[in-house]
């Protein structure tokens, strides 16, 4: 087997430093990114309900024609 | 039927055939990754730490007097590709500290 090399003291702790460094930026921006989802998806869910609300009154419009056309009433 | 029992009993003992798992397949491979990784990725020692900062010094001295422009092209490739592997323990540091792979699960 090839015997292990010997690295450089400076590719060493640029690596180790990164890690330390990667971790830190991802916790960082994982607390910055949440509460901005939170308020995002309230956003959405009010959003959707108003959405919601406009095809429940342009379906029974619609279903309610077949009946203003007929002459039935 | 006695005979036969008795040419069974009389069969030579082989060696326990060990079956295929995960374990008898991963144990020497694990053993090599050991061997080289106690040697290759471990952390720096306090000791290095000063001879990393001498280091990133004469890297800097050598951009400066343009001793670093004379590398040539196979020398920069190898060192290429080093920085890429260094830059890519970053990633995984991200990746460790919003807790997952693809993406933030917020």
């Amino acid at each position: 087997m090839v015997p292990p090399v010997a690295v450089s003291p400076v590719i060493k702790t640029a690596r180790w430093s990164f890690l330390l460094i990667g971790m830190f930026y991802g916790k960082q921006r994982y607390d910055y990114l949440k509460p901005r989802a939170e308020k995002e998806r309230l956003v959405e869910e009010a959003e959707k309900k108003i959405r919601e609300e406009q095809e429940k009154i342009a379906k029974a419009l619609a279903e309610g024609n077949i009946f203003f056309n007929s002459s039935e009433c | 039927c006695g005979y036969f029992v008795q040419q069974l009993m009389d069969k030579p003992h082989r060696q326990p055939v060990e079956y295929f798992s995960a374990a008898t397949y991963s144990k020497p491979r694990l053993a090599t990754f050991w061997h080289y990784a106690k040697v290759e990725l471990v952390p720096p020692s306090p000791a290095e730490i000063p001879q990393a900062i001498i280091g990133i010094k004469n890297i800097v001295t050598g951009v400066n007097s343009g001793r670093l422009g004379q590398t040539t092209v196979k020398d920069a490739f190898r060192n290429g590709l080093v920085c890429t592997e260094v830059m890519m323990w970053f990633y995984i540091g991200e990746c460790i500290g919003k807790g997952g792979i693809v993406g933030y699960a917020v």
